[in-house]
């Protein structure tokens, strides 16, 4: 038996199938939005709608976008010889953030894992593959994910475009610029550590 | 000066609603009859130097029964002159953990459990005769966990490692079975290998300090036989990836890893018999203690510093002389805390330099210093919260 009214309960069901909402949750929004303005209501329907819509995966890179290809990969001043190879379009961000990348992207849609069931065909990577011997890629900079998955995926990658005359780069894991030693977490040191280079 | 441990704080703890327990450098006794809450209490100190139970991967087992949370608040004295950290450790059923030093949130687990809380401990439940006397799963948990204290990176490549042959195993499977190719099969094996030798560098590394330790400490708490106790590889690490690839169709056709550091075993013996096997009950038992203090020796090797020893029920089911070296023993160490049904264990003179913490139903009922007793719950108003 359902303790609200029937379009009530649809909307916690549909809200609580999302990401990192619960039930509880689930149920504090959805209240939240039957109180709330009718305006501001239709404005997120009209969202999701306009969104599923009109977003879809770029042709040539999978970043997402409104156009055949995304703004990335049509802008000509960006280096069209590197491609830097991420698992979900919102690894994007935060490299552009930094200002120092100038290349293409690739998004994998994820990375390899026989416990969730993915495999390669389940990524993108005969089609980065493809990409780097129709477009003459001189070097791609595998940036999945610093853990099991996403190293396991680095390192196919790598694997796969060993006969191909591309470089292929990994990021180095170091550590976080601004904070002090001593706070940087073990793992992260360790690994700056390991990986250190001469001066 | 070493630190140890000078007071702890539980709260919801097991059965202890709220309580508090003074501690002194040496030996430190706590007494108490059967399901009072002895082990309990060591259980609460190893949780509150290391982040987590050493008797349970269940965190939620230790919140007392009808609360919501549970608290540890250790105050450890660091460095001489009455310089203290305050370390807390909060744990909420289906939150994630709070660790806090000074106040301040503290480091990530793993570097907490490996010194980041300021004391390291090494403990003896009776229950850790498994090491010696089960399976090899028990002995390399041993391995895993003294060396897991010590790095904060070997405890990060052990996780990764298991992820990473989980992950290889599920592939084997689904090779078997059809539903996957074999060609990233070759990409699983690189990640198992490169952190499959981590791990077996950190073990190669300390079996050799670990069987000295071992054998100086069997010979003094039971005899001059010879102890040892030896590493075998189900592959050598210069040959495991070669040993990997070759176990590929072996291991499709079982669906499990066959090879690597969690396969391995090391063999425990004294004047060249296996105790695992052929160890009578006192041997096996003797032989854990020994591994114990083999891994506090080798914390004091690499760390300079002695962890605290925590032993549950070490008395019993030993002989009157070996009781009497291991209370030296203690009384000799920086800092241990051991629990008895049995005050008698003891004789007068060792009485008198220990601390004696009695316990009842899940409270600390009295100390006693230097023969003198004393109510704690007169104490509890100098106990300050961060
Ligand atoms: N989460 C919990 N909440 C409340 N009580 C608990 C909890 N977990 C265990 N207990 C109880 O705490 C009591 C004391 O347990 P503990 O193992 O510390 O006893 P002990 O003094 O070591 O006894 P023994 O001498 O038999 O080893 C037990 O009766 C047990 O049922
Ligand atoms: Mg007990
Ligand atoms: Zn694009």
């Amino acid at each position: 038996m359902a303790t609200y009214a029937r379009p009530v309960e649809r909307l916690i069901t549909e809200l609580s199938k999302l990401p990192s909402i619960g039930p509880r949750s689930a149920q504090r929004i959805a209240f939240h939005i039957v109180r709330g303005k009718p305006d501001d209501a239709y404005g997120l329907a009209e969202a999701l709608k306009e969104v599923k819509e009109r977003i879809k995966p770029c042709r040539r890179c999978f970043n997402l976008t409104e156009a055949e290809e995304c703004d990335i990969c049509r802008d000509t001043r960006r280096d069209d010889a590197v491609i830097c190879a991420v698992e979900d379009p919102y690894d994007i961000g935060p490299i552009e953030r930094t200002g120092e990348y100038r290349g293409l992207y690739h998004v994998l849609g994820g990375a390899l894992s026989p416990l969730d069931g993915i495999e390669p065909e389940d990524l993108r990577i005969a089609e980065l593959v493809e990409r780097i011997r129709e477009e003459g890629t001189k070097e791609i900079v595998v940036a999945t994910n610093p853990n099991t998955t996403g190293e396991a995926t680095a390192l196919f990658i790598a694997q796969e475009v060993a006969d191909l005359p591309v470089r292929v780069t990994a990021l180095a894991s170091g550590l976080p610029v601004g904070g002090d030693l001593e706070y940087a977490d073990e793992v992260t040191l360790g690994r700056a550590f390991a990986g250190r280079r001469e001066l | 000066m070493t630190p140890y441990l000078r007071a702890l704080r539980l709260i919801n703890f097991r059965n202890y609603a709220d309580d508090t327990v003074l501690l002194k450098p040496g030996l430190n006794i706590v007494v108490g009859e059967n399901a009072q809450g002895k082990t309990n209490l060591l259980e609460a100190i190893a949780f509150a130097v290391t982040g987590s139970s050493p008797r349970t991967p269940s965190d939620p087992e230790v919140v007392r029964w009808g609360a919501d949370f549970a608290r540890t608040e250790a105050r450890i004295a660091v460095g001489g002159s009455g310089q203290e950290r305050m370390v807390a450790v909060g744990y909420a059923p289906g939150q994630k953990k709070r660790l806090t030093v000074d106040g301040a949130p503290g480091p990530a687990l793993s570097a907490y459990a490996a010194g980041g809380a300021g004391v390291r401990a090494v403990n003896f439940f009776p229950d850790d005769i498994r090491i010696v006397k089960g399976a090899p799963s028990d002995r390399r948990e041993y391995l895993d966990d003294l060396l897991s204290i010590l790095r904060p990176a070997y405890a990060r490549a052990a996780l990764d490692y298991a992820k990473a042959v989980q992950q290889r195993n599920q592939l084997l499977r689904r090779i078997r079975d059809g539903f996957s190719s074999e060609r990233t099969l070759a990409t699983w094996d690189r990640k198992v290998v490169d952190l499959g030798e981590q791990i077996l560098r950190g073990r190669d590394e300390a079996m050799p300090v670990l069987d000295e330790h071992f054998a100086s400490s069997l010979r003094a708490l039971y005899g001059p036989e010879k102890a040892a106790v030896h590493y075998s590889h189900s592959a050598a690490p210069e040959d495991y990836a070669e040993a990997l690839r070759e176990a590929h169709d072996a291991d499709i056709e079982r669906g499990t890893t066959s090879v690597g550091p969690h396969r391995d075993d090391f063999e425990v013996s004294l004047g060249g018999v296996d105790l695992t096997t052929f160890g009578s009950q006192g041997q096996q038992r003797m032989a854990t203690l020994a591994l114990k203090f083999a891994a506090r020796d080798h914390v004091r090797g690499v760390t300079g510093e002695d962890p605290i020893l925590l032993f549950d029920d070490v008395m019993s089911e030993l002989d009157g002389r070996r009781r009497e070296f291991l209370a030296g023993y203690f009384l000799e160490s920086t800092q241990a805390v051991i629990s008895t049904t049995n005050l008698e264990y003891f004789d007068e003179e060792i009485l008198r330099r220990a601390q004696v913490v009695r316990i009842s139903g899940g409270a600390i009922m009295e100390t006693t210093t230097d023969g003198v007793m004393e109510r704690v719950a007169e104490r509890h108003g100098s106990f300050r919260t961060a």
